[in-house]
């Protein structure tokens, strides 16, 4: 599956994403200097005191000087020091919060594709009944309701509601346990990051259901007698999966994005989190970090969706 | 045989004088989805327009009523955590949601179908250019980009719509793009371009209103993904800065006090939605009404 041909393009893939990383967190460095604010004016640094902390930063230096010192870092994984908390290198604690929020997101992709899949494939094969109605309104309501408002109702339903409603016996715990693989505590949010995502995956896979089902291929299975199931599995899902993942590389986007909402909403300290405090706090180097985090996951994650065109369609190689 | 000529001139084939817009009208109203968006639509602008010389009480008046009390018979939707009266600022939370919506999209067309009529029509290099700026656009994430924006032009109504309008062109640009090739090719260019007449007669006299149904089916669909865009800006409080009151800076407001307050947090949460629904039903409905292709 992974030929020679597909080493060397994942080795171009990887040079253009560092590539990516650097442009994006140069443009972040100098667009950043432009804010008014600093998180030093807070400390009531005087005299001496506020230049030195400006001196161990390297702020009194000109801007051209902190670009290239920045640069330097950056080719060595360095993303410098967080100017609220002194001291703390930044690179650990994007690289843990890159990692959360990949968990997260990955949760919110499996419920986008399993969810999205079944709707479509449901309403396709039931073409044109209460069923198909019912899930096709259901995919409108749900890519018109942002991810912020069903988690609102989420957390209403599950948080409040059902703990009040049982007398505490169901308590969903809103928040990140810090552990990895923590099913019980993300599926929440993950349904909130990703359910508006899996409507679109049920109209796409709904109509292109519906063409495939009317192919020669679907009537000669028939009359060899296979099962339906099977039929719809192997010789329909299969294919019609096809223009179903060429939309996955928006959506993993989308869903990384709707991570900045959710994962401040959930309490879950992921890069959204920390870009919603970095800012609040105009902890600038954090932010430069946090963007540079983003590029680079969003980078890894289009390289992970166009290898995964090499499994699910044999014909496509790179 | 004489009688069946006159059975079949009596009994005209298609509708009298059906035009695309009178055809495609008439599909819409069959729609019942569609024409309940469109219904719901008129409501918000009705209630955006008075809002803007009436509400209730004062839109940024605080201690109008008891902080955080919950619906009744003098606010109906309740009071937020300043004692300002919700349905107020829930109607007025309509201009700023209609204002980001279609001025975005009227940015986008201004710039999205120029570009892609010259890229589909005048092809080689600046075709090459745009594509790839489109294809660029398209791998950046659109959020990061709004956010940039917004930090180096600063909160205001304006940049706000500068900024999502930035993230969203290259769907116009593409589509008209698209259009524009397969149109060129068409006889009736042909003749014009023999008739002697100049390049921007041809795209705005004849490709342009021959891709109008796709360009508006495409403009509907853009006013709900901007206005979703603004209330993700305002919910992570970078959107419009208060006391300007968006739906989605008092859902963000609201979210905090979910438990002693749930009302100010449900009652923009609902708007919105149903707001979002409207435009995309009515997007689906002029969808297959002007799309001869998926006629039923």
């Amino acid at each position: 599956m992974f030929t020679r041909g597909t080493l060397i393009y994942i080795g171009q893939r990887l040079v253009l994403i560092v590539l990516a990383v650097l442009g994006v967190s140069s443009l972040v460095f100098l667009g950043i200097h432009r804010l008014p604010g600093d998180a030093l004016f807070s400390e009531h640094l005087h005299g001496d005191q506020y230049q030195q902390t400006l001196h161990h930063y390297g702020l009194d230096r000109p801007l051209w000087v902190q670009y290239v010192n920045f640069l330097a870092g950056m080719i060595h994984g360095d993303l410098g020091e967080s100017l609220v908390n002194r001291g703390v290198p930044i690179t650990p604690i994007v690289l843990r919060e890159m990692s959360v929020s990949a968990e997260i997101g990955l949760v919110a992709l499996i419920f986008t594709v399993g969810i999205g899949m079944t709707f479509g494939v449901v309403a396709a094969i039931r073409q044109n009944t209460w069923m198909d109605y019912v899930l096709s309104t259901t995919s409108v309501i749900g890519y018109s309701m942002p991810n912020f408002v069903i988690a609102t109702f989420l957390i209403l339903v599950f948080g409040i509601w059902l703990d009040n409603f049982t007398q505490g016996t169901f308590y969903f715990q809103i928040g990140w346990p810090g552990r990895y693989g923590s099913i019980g505590a993300i599926w929440l949010p993950a349904f909130a990051l990703g359910f508006p995502y899996a409507s679109i995956v049920a109209r796409l896979t709904r109509a292109s259901m519906l063409e495939v089902i009317r192919q020669d291929y679907i009537r000669t299975a028939r009359a060899k007698g296979l099962r339906e199931a099977v039929i719809m599995v192997r010789h329909g899902l299969r294919n019609a999966l096809i223009p179903v993942i060429t939309i996955l590389g928006p959506l993993v986007i989308g869903i990384i994005t709707g991570g900045v909402v959710i994962e401040n909403i959930f309490g879950i300290p992921g890069l959204g989190k920390e870009f919603a405090n970095s800012i609040l706090n105009r902890d600038y180097n954090i932010v430069i970090g946090v963007f540079t985090g983003y590029a680079a996951l969003v980078g890894l994650a289009n390289l992970g969706v166009d290898l995964l065109y090499v499994v699910i369609d044999p014909r496509i190689r790179y | 045989m004489a009688a069946t000529a006159a059975a079949v001139v009596t009994r005209p084939i298609a509708p009298e004088q059906a035009s695309l817009w009178s055809d495609a009208w008439r599909r819409l109203r069959r729609n019942r989805l569609a024409l309940a968006g469109v219904i719901y639509l008129t409501l918000v602008v009705i209630v955006a327009l008075v809002s803007a010389v009436w509400t209730p009480y004062s839109t940024f008046q605080v201690g109008v009523g008891i902080p955080y009390a919950a619906p009744n018979a003098h606010h109906l939707l309740g009071v937020d955590g300043l004692g300002r009266d919700t349905l107020s600022r829930l109607m007025a939370g309509a201009q700023i949601s209609l204002i980001v919506g279609i001025g975005t999209q009227i940015l986008v067309l201004a710039v999205g179908v120029p570009i892609g009529l010259a890229a589909g029509y005048f092809r080689g290099a600046f075709d090459q250019v745009v594509t790839f700026l489109i294809n660029l656009f398209y791998g950046i994430p659109d959020l990061l980009v709004a956010l940039i924006l917004v930090f180096l032009l600063g909160p205001s109504l304006t940049n706000i719509i500068i900024a999502i309008a930035v993230t969203r062109w290259m769907d116009m640009a593409r589509l008209v793009r698209g259009q524009t090739l397969s149109l060129r090719e068409r006889e009736f260019i042909e003749a014009a371009r023999a008739a002697g007449a100049k390049p921007a007669k041809i795209l705005f006299g004849h490709i342009l209103p021959n891709a109008l149904g796709p360009i508006i089916v495409q403009a509907t669909f853009g006013v709900p993904a901007a206005i979703l865009f603004e209330a993700f800006l305002s919910f992570l409080g970078l959107g419009v800065p208060p006391p300007t009151p968006t739906w989605g800076g008092m859902a963000a407001e609201g979210i905090v006090t979910i438990r002693i307050s749930p009302a100010m947090v449900i009652a923009p949460s609902i708007a919105l939605s149903l707001t979002l629904m409207a435009f995309n039903f009515l997007g689906d409905g002029l969808r297959d009404a002007l799309d001869p292709r998926g006629r039923r």
